[in-house]
């Protein structure tokens, strides 16, 4: 499933998912007004609600009540993605919504999965923004993996903070625990669990030293898999000096503690104005252009958006 | 003793790097692994906090030949604007609700910023911060006044207990 994607996914849309281990950071606001900049220079976006537990991407978007959704997909009441990408009032973008989503459908399985994975990287598109929902399930770190780039969220407190460190280990391990189709690393890795406590294996770096030190080959392999992860980082509701420098300082806590790169795309600052655009149900990116959270905004899609930018 | 590749490593840097480059490496690393920065704080035990900053130490000391800078908590020097002798930098900050301005005091030069950079934040002039952090009445607006300007230094600092150090100052004011 994952390697078909990544063969279509070299030609198509650039996917960008999401996430964070904690609801409330701002998650879809960001999807919404990253769309919405990235639409206002030309590019052709996708939102695709994926928080099939709790779909709002249609409400901040101004589309009471999406004709079609994610579940018409998925119950093969349309044959593909695109039939239910809705426009919206914004140009250059298109929505697909998670609104009424069936209840089980906010855990695909694995067929479900890959068939929308599949669809996702077929869109007629520049950039598909996913929009996981909160938490760490499989669903949302499967998800977050097989974008281009996964893009944590998080707010200055401490609760954000050890959430997301939270989901950028289960995300490791999890893509670590898919990458073994050699029985060699597996056994490696299998042995290592068995024999080392839990307090041990704290992070995916004690994992990888461990499963080194029992099969060379196998930890070599590990490592090079470890290195394709590149998730990214953007801090919101940035207050002060001190919320300036979290970004960064996360990137380097991260790289020292568990050896994950985790590049720092920007932070965006306490804006009242983002609170009055959620209300008027319009991107703040349409309604308050100039708006330092808006500005900040532009920053992150014209990175997103540059044709040198490569997975660092 | 001869610095090794793995040092360079724990200080983020190229082998080779120059002096300044070193010390402000440092000085990051270990404003950052202090326990108070809010991007480790949730991540590390107590153990391995103090592992890592053993080790921020030790490479500071091979690669410089040196022991690293006698400041606390990788402060630079210029946090210690102050002349009158009280080192409120020490390890305990003072209690908030006896001295809720040397509480600021302590929590400001923690982060390394001078009151040039808090008057920058928050708008409040330079001199009127430092009535406040050593509690002097004289020349302060009205109190309606002051526990704005308190609030607002407090929460430039990032402290949770802004409100509860503005009371304590108002009532300190009082007495």
């Amino acid at each position: 499933m994952i390697e078909e994607y990544e063969a279509a996914a070299a030609k198509g849309p650039r996917i960008w998912a999401i996430g964070g281990g904690k609801g409330g950071v701002g998650k879809s606001v960001i999807a919404t007004n990253l769309g919405a900049s990235l639409a206002a220079s030309g590019a052709r976006v996708v939102l695709v609600d994926a928080d099939l537990g709790g779909a709002n991407l249609h409400t901040l978007l101004g589309v009471a009540t999406p004709p079609t959704n994610l579940s018409d997909f998925v119950a093969r009441r349309v044959k593909k993605l695109a039939d239910v990408a809705i426009p919206t009032t914004v140009d250059n973008l298109r929505l697909v919504s998670g609104a009424k989503a069936l209840l089980e459908m906010a855990n695909p399985n694995y067929g479900q999965k890959g068939k929308i994975l599949r669809h996702i990287s077929a869109l007629d598109a520049d950039h598909v923004i996913i929009d996981l929902g909160a938490g760490s399930a499989f669903n949302v770190l499967d998800f977050f993996l097989i974008a281009r780039r996964g893009i944590l969220v998080v707010v200055p407190e401490a609760t954000s903070v050890e959430n997301a460190y939270h989901f950028l280990k289960a995300a490791y391990f999890r893509k670590l625990k898919r990458a073994q189709p050699r029985p060699q690393i597996r056994s490696a890795i299998q042995q290592v669990m068995a024999e080392v406590s839990p307090q041990d294996l704290r992070t995916p770096r004690d994992l990888v030293a461990r499963v080194m030190a029992v099969d060379h080959d196998a930890g070599a392999a590990l490592v090079a898999e470890a290195s394709t992860f590149n998730p990214s980082l953007i801090v919101n509701c940035a207050e002060h000096a001190e919320h300036q420098r979290l970004g960064n300082d996360m990137s380097t806590a991260c790289l020292d503690y568990f050896g994950i790169r985790l590049e720092c795309l920007g932070t965006l600052p306490a804006d009242r104005l983002v609170a009055r655009s959620v209300s008027r149900r319009s991107p703040a990116a349409v309604l308050y252009r100039r708006s330092p959270f808006v500005n900040a905004m532009r920053g992150i899609a014209e990175r997103l958006a540059s044709p040198n930018w490569r997975p660092s | 003793m001869r610095p090794r590749r793995r040092d360079w490593e724990i200080l983020g840097l190229e082998p080779g790097a120059d002096l300044a480059a070193v010390k402000r490496a440092y000085r990051h690393r270990r404003a950052l692994y202090d326990g108070e920065s809010l991007a480790t704080y949730t991540l590390l035990e107590d153990d391995e906090r103090r592992k890592i900053q053993a080790e921020i130490d030790a490479a500071f000391r091979r690669i410089v030949g040196e022991e690293p800078p006698s400041e606390r908590l990788g402060m630079p020097a210029e946090a210690y604007d102050e002349t009158d002798g009280i080192d409120v930098s020490a390890a305990t900050p003072p209690d908030p609700s006896h001295q809720p301005g040397l509480y600021l005091r302590h929590h400001r030069q923690h982060l390394g910023l001078d009151l040039q950079q808090i008057a920058a934040e928050t708008r409040i002039s330079p001199a009127i911060l430092s009535k406040i952090e050593h509690g002097e009445r004289e020349g302060l607006p009205a109190p309606v006044f002051v526990r704005g300007f308190v609030l607002q230094y407090a929460r430039a600092l990032g402290l949770s207990d802004a409100e509860k150090l503005a009371n304590a100052f108002l009532e300190r004011m009082d007495g």
